[in-house]
């Protein structure tokens, strides 16, 4: 049987017609038609699909779509800004070498934006610890560490 | 994933009536949702969500200690001042759950009812003498959290029944605590080994020790003998390597892909040793960083008891 | 040198980083199936029956398809030993019974599963060294009638056996002061690239175009040609973003299967994998190895004598494996001085997932035995392990394991940059301690193609046939054609990763993409220039070799005035003759050797353009429980010139935290089943950021000549820094425990029990 719910994404409403199971990543993908959150994993430990729900950090894939009814969605379409200007992460993970396959980025993106929402001055080890739900294979972290101490810093 | 039907509660009241009817509860999703997902098993036929229940959120006080809403998640324990002065070992446990996106959305509750072996809050919850309020709709009871645990996976809470709230007595003065873990990486781990020690102390003198272990057996539970050791004693090096040691004699640990039975064995005493140290230095006085867990593995600075 | 000028900021990153970057699970087409496999039951069985009739009948099932509905064609590398699905033998757990597509990947899953197959059960290969004993089962019964490469040397289980004899082994062992002989053991890994393989096909008419996450495109067309029986020409292989490979996505996977699923369902068809069959599915995992390794050292630290056994676990099928045993043996051997060698290696069949290319294949787990037995021969002379380097690592002029003779390398000042970053001899915590390995690495060379037009407005676009698997070595060609045609790296765009738009190239395997096809862009650059010199010539009434490329114009030496900018140029050739270069460079010779003793000679016998590197580690040993951490990483790298530092920079970075994994906990458990235990990411652990230290980083200033390495004199990058890592961790750990562990990966359980030893 399905259900009927409306999930705000990136401020944008949609109303959809899911069943039960289906995760918040699934319909994001599939019915709402982003597909920056990235599907990596069957048991929620490379963070490649994290998203924020009410402005908290959540992984998408192990998360029930319908739980979701009526709250904010927040994926990495969301982080650009609506005349497509980059969000200063963006941005930085371009100049500091943050990006090679690009797989992970947007969940490591996520968890960079809640880092610096709540912590604006983090410590290199705070930053180290934020990202560690987020496997990235490329980059040895080392870049996007570097782009989270320059916005952090700037 | 089969579920067919699906109820967002509105009220506690409702919650209840769908889980009378055979639905299952969800908050988080962090344990039902990730197991459907890796085959561990299917999500069950009914459920019903939580998430929406106020009444269940929160962190307050109650007769001198604290109540912990079911709903009450890793990340509000860790960020609430009370846990990390008085119930230290909760807060050193919450903060090591996963990483950021499971502690600010996997829930006490749902950790609770879970009942892993490996679960780190479960042994600073028995430890601190939790009781968790079960609630159906014919009525509501209470059962201290050692007797929640029935074995891997499984409560001895009916299955109409839903936990609401966790309530943690006020420990006594002087009392200090810790939780610590084997952890092969710092984040995104799962207990291996691990071991809970509350201690009060009253002058030089350990005035009482509740000493638990983790993974190390079909339920995470205290263990006397090693409670016995350390009570009564000065809590030097001697009597705490004897309370370690009658903590992992204790273990029935298990040979797996994360570790060897002969080497759960071996760390637990470690482990336990670290816990217990920990735990007398903070009830001491001494300032030690939460979580311990990384400190203790020489990850961070802060000293390896 | 066409290093960047301004920080590189890869054409592809806007893309990424704001989520709008298709990767080929994101395509999506009106009426598109889904598609799962049926996989074989038992690491070791022969099929009596398949009845996919239940499947067939399922509500929503479209196809399926088994060794039925596909020709009967043994393919692969070097032997053809494999079919696109089990025929009357499963060799594997990831073995392929059937491909079934349905309208939904449920209905697709619950079709799989009722597809009826009665298995008898055979013996199990699952020990590399049983599997080469007499009378050991065979994974492969009657392979000697399979079609093979005739280089490779096989027999029983052993798939490929090379050897290296260099002056007499046994002669130099008995005029050693000492000799040290130990024993190695690493267990299977994988690359876990974090998008698993996903694959779309679709048939329009009788050519199909199949979006693949492979890292080989060309390969791919290949091998959907040879197994289907259709010409190359009807394949078209488009790769969206690829995330991540390693090698994982290496060789031929699973387009074929798809392409028959979706001409049989008459629909297109999309398989999109989960992360268990990622680690269980593919022919490229980085294979086991058994290293017996006997060095005689005499009392000054000359090694006089090596000896070595290597046994790789090759698994169930050969994929591009065969050449491993030779590339082991020169690993074995290391980049020292070594008078008299001899190396014996062996690549067994078991019933394991086949392995194949993972970034730098043998590489960094011999060099993880190599070093840590580095160690030991030093300490059984009592030298110190950096000194014991210094008197044996390779310098110019100085003979290779073959007798190749090295020039223009810079072995040696590796070693000393990473002396130097690391501190080595200050003073540390007594549970801390510094490891040093040295690793080396060939460059490949391969033929690869590329175009380049310059478009009306004098903007310039490279078609090129290489692909782009996130190092940003496709990102970084416009560097070299701007250079040549004093354009601007941002005046050209980047047409990649579709067969039927570029000339081939053997794709993002072998640290090959600058090497090759960074030459192929310069000759297609320089194809370009002299069309725009001889239209500037005409245009500017001036003689053609008065005139000079900068700025985007071209003008006349020393009269700067005198000039015709590029879009002026492009714009009058739109008109006329079309200004569009071609690229293919000839593949550099191969440095000279003496391999006459050797058998098994598949292309490895002298590396091309060698790359070497140290890294120095600082680790913190937590004596008790065996956990180690690593505080510090230095990473000395020589790869000739380096023309894109942050690219090449990137590539350490995430080589080096690659390589601590490899040390301390990616490894596949095996049960006696022969299947993996722990095919998902929280029990095969990959490094988080929060372990992962911070890593300095050195280039050793060396060029190579002309025409014996890659474009302006570099060589390949993005494998080496995987190679040492786990060596130098070794050597650390020792250092803090006193006890060396002689399993990869170096767990703390395995640490903890070496120090009970």
């Amino acid at each position: 049987m399905k259900y009927q719910a409306t999930l705000h994404v990136n401020g944008i409403a949609y109303p959809v017609e899911i069943e039960p199971g289906r995760s918040l990543l699934s319909v994001i993908r599939t019915e709402v038609g982003l597909t920056g959150a990235k599907e990596g994993c069957d048991d929620s430990e490379c963070g490649a699909c994290m998203v924020l729900l009410d402005g908290r950090p959540v992984n998408s894939c192990s998360y029930l779509a319908l739980q979701a009814d009526g709250r904010e969605v927040t994926t990495i379409e969301g982080l650009t800004g609506d005349d497509g200007e980059l969000h200063p992460l963006q941005q930085a993970f371009l100049d500091q070498g943050g990006v090679q396959c690009g797989f992970c980025t947007p969940g490591m993106l996520i968890s960079a934006k809640v880092l610096l929402d709540t912590t604006p001055n983090p410590s290199e080890e705070e930053i180290r610890l934020a990202l560690s739900g987020n496997l990235c294979r490329c980059t040895g972290y080392s870049g996007i560490v570097r782009a989270v101490q320059s916005v952090a810093s700037g | 994933m089969s579920t067919a039907t699906y109820t967002a509660a509105g009220s506690l009241d409702e919650a209840l009536a769908a889980i009378a009817a055979g639905a299952r509860p969800v908050a988080g999703g962090t344990d039902l949702v990730v197991g459907a997902r890796n085959g561990k098993a299917p999500l069950p036929e009914s459920l019903v969500a939580i998430h929406r229940l106020s009444d269940l959120r929160g962190i307050g006080e109650r007769d001198g200690g604290l109540v912990l809403g079911a709903l009450a998640t890793h990340a509000d324990i860790v960020a609430s001042q009370e846990i990390c002065n008085r119930y230290t070992a909760l807060a050193d446990a919450s903060a090591i759950v996963g990483s950021h996106a499971t502690r600010s959305t996997g829930t006490i509750g749902g950790n609770v009812m879970n009942a892993s072996p490996a679960m780190e809050t479960g042994g600073p919850l028995i430890c601190f003498d939790a009781v968790a309020r079960l609630r159906s709709s014919g009525g509501e009871r209470e059962v201290p959290l050692s007797e929640l645990f029935a074995g891997p996976g499984r409560t001895t809470a009916n299955a109409d029944e839903l936990l609401i709230e966790v309530a943690l007595p006020a420990p006594s003065a002087g009392t200090g605590s810790c939780y610590a873990r084997l952890e092969y990486r710092r984040q995104m781990e799962i207990a291996i080994v691990g071991a809970t020690a509350v201690v009060t102390v009253d002058g030089a003198a350990v005035a009482d020790a509740r000493i638990a272990i983790t993974a190390l057996a079909p339920t995470i539970h205290r263990v006397p003998e090693a409670e016995a050791a350390l009570n009564g004693s000065d809590g030097g090096a001697d009597s705490v390597a004897a309370a370690a040691n009658a903590a992992a004699a204790a273990a029935q640990p298990i040979t797996d892909v994360r570790g060897s039975a002969e080497y759960r064995r071996a760390m637990a005493a470690v482990i336990a040793r670290r816990a217990i140290a920990t735990a007398l230095a903070r009830a001491r006085g001494e300032r030690f960083p939460i979580p311990a867990s990384p400190a203790l593995h020489g990850a961070v600075d802060g000293g390896a008891a | 040198m066409a290093t960047a000028e301004k920080p590189f900021i890869r054409q592809d990153g806007k893309d990424k980083v704001t989520g709008l970057g298709r990767y080929t699970a994101d395509l999506t087409m009106t009426g598109m199936l889904h598609a799962k496999f049926r996989y074989a039951d038992h690491a070791h069985a022969r099929v009596l029956r398949i009845d996919a009739s239940k499947a067939r009948a399922l509500p929503g099932v479209f196809a399926v398809i088994t060794h039925e509905d596909v020709p009967d064609v043994r393919y692969g590398a070097f032997v053809q030993d494999r079919r696109l699905f089990a025929k009357s033998t499963v060799r594997y757990e990831g073995e392929l019974i059937a491909a079934v597509a349905a309208m939904s990947p449920e209905i697709a899953e619950q079709a799989a599963a009722l597809i009826e197959v009665d298995y008898e059960p055979l013996p199990v290969v699952n020990d590399v060294e049983a599997a080469l004993e007499a009378g050991a089962p065979l994974v492969h019964e009657g392979w000697a009638d399979y079609s093979a490469s005739e280089d490779v040397v096989r027999e029983g289980n052993d798939c490929s056996r090379s050897t290296i004899v260099k002056g007499d082994a046994d002669k130099g062992m008995a005029e050693a002061d000492e000799v040290v002989k130990e024993r190695y053991v690493a267990d299977m890994s994988h690359a876990v690239p974090i998008e698993p393989h996903a694959i779309v096909a679709q048939w329009q008419g009788d050519k199909v175009t199949i979006w693949s996450s492979t890292q080989v495109p060309y390969m791919a067309r290949i091998g959907v040609a040879t197994t289907l029986e259709i010409p190359e020409s009807h394949v078209r292989i488009v790769v969206p973003h690829l995330g991540g490979g390693f090698g994982g996505k290496c060789e031929f996977h699973y387009e074929a299967q798809i392409a028959a699923l979706a001409r049989a369902a008459r629909r297109p068809v999309r398989l999109v994998f989960s992360r268990r069959e990622e680690f269980v599915a593919p022919d490229h995992r980085r294979e086991g190895q058994v290293l017996e390794l006997e060095t005689g050292v005499r009392t000054d630290g000359s090694i006089v004598s090596r000896r070595a056994r290597v046994i790789l676990d090759n698994g169930a099928y050969g994929a591009d494996a065969p050449f491993f045993p030779q590339l082991a043996a020169m690993m074995a051997v290391g980049p020292y001085k070594v008078e008299n060698v001899f190396v014996d290696a062996s690549l067994a069949y078991t019933n394991h997932t086949p392995s194949g290319s993972v970034r730098a294949p043998t590489a960094p787990q011999a060099c993880w035995a190599v070093e840590q037995h580095m160690d030991a021969v030093a300490a059984a002379i009592g030298m110190d392990p950096v000194e014991f380097r210094r008197r044996n690592i390779v310098r110019n002029g100085d003979e290779g394991p073959t007798r190749q003779v090295f020039e223009d390398i810079g072995a040696a000042a590796t070693l000393e940059q990473a002396v130097e970053m690391i501190g080595y001899g200050k003073e540390l915590p007594e549970d801390e301690a510094i490891g040093f390995a040295v690793g080396w690495w060939p460059s490949f060379g391969l033929a690869s193609g590329a175009h380049i037009k310059i478009n009306g407005d004098g903007s310039g676009t490279i078609i090129t046939g290489a692909q782009e698997c996130g190092t940003g070595a496709v990102m970084a060609l416009p560097l070299l054609a701007a250079e040549i045609l004093g354009m601007r790296p941002d005046d050209f765009s980047i047409l990649y990763q579709d067969t039927d738009a570029a000339p081939f190239d053997s794709g993002a395997s072998g640290s090959q993409t600058t090497f090759n096809n960074g030459r192929a862009v310069q000759r297609a650059a320089i194809d370009v220039r002299e069309q725009l010199l001889d239209l500037a010539a005409e245009h500017l009434e001036a003689n053609r070799d008065d005139l000079e490329l900068c700025d985007g114009a071209v003008s006349v030496k020393g009269s700067p005035t005198k000039r015709v900018s590029i879009p002026e140029l492009a714009e009058a050739a739109q008109g006329g003759t079309l200004l569009i270069g071609r690229g293919a460079d000839a593949v550099p010779a191969m440095p000279e050797c003496d391999a006459s003793g050797c058998t098994g000679r598949l292309g490895m016998e002298s590396f091309l353009a060698p790359t070497f590197i140290t890294h120095a580690v600082r680790c913190k040993v937590d004596r008790e429980t065996g956990v180690v951490r690593v505080l510090e990483v230095a990473a000395a790298h020589e790869s000739g010139t380096v023309l894109n530092p942050i690219g090449a920079n990137g590539q350490v970075e995430g080589g080096v935290v690659m390589g601590i994994g490899m040390a301390l906990l990616e490894g596949s458990l095996i049960g006696d089943d022969g299947r993996q235990q722990n095919p998902h990411l929280l029990d095969y652990k990959l490094q988080t950021a929060s372990d992962s230290p911070p890593i300095h980083i050195a280039w050793a200033d060396t060029r190579t000549k002309e025409g014996a390495g890659g474009p302006n004199g570099s060589k390949g990058i993005g494998e080496p820094p995987c190679v040492p890592t786990a060596g130098a961790i070794g050597n650390a750990i020792a250092q803090v425990t006193g006890a060396r562990v002689h399993q990869l990966p170096m767990t703390p359980a395995r640490v903890w029990e070496a120090t009970q030893r």
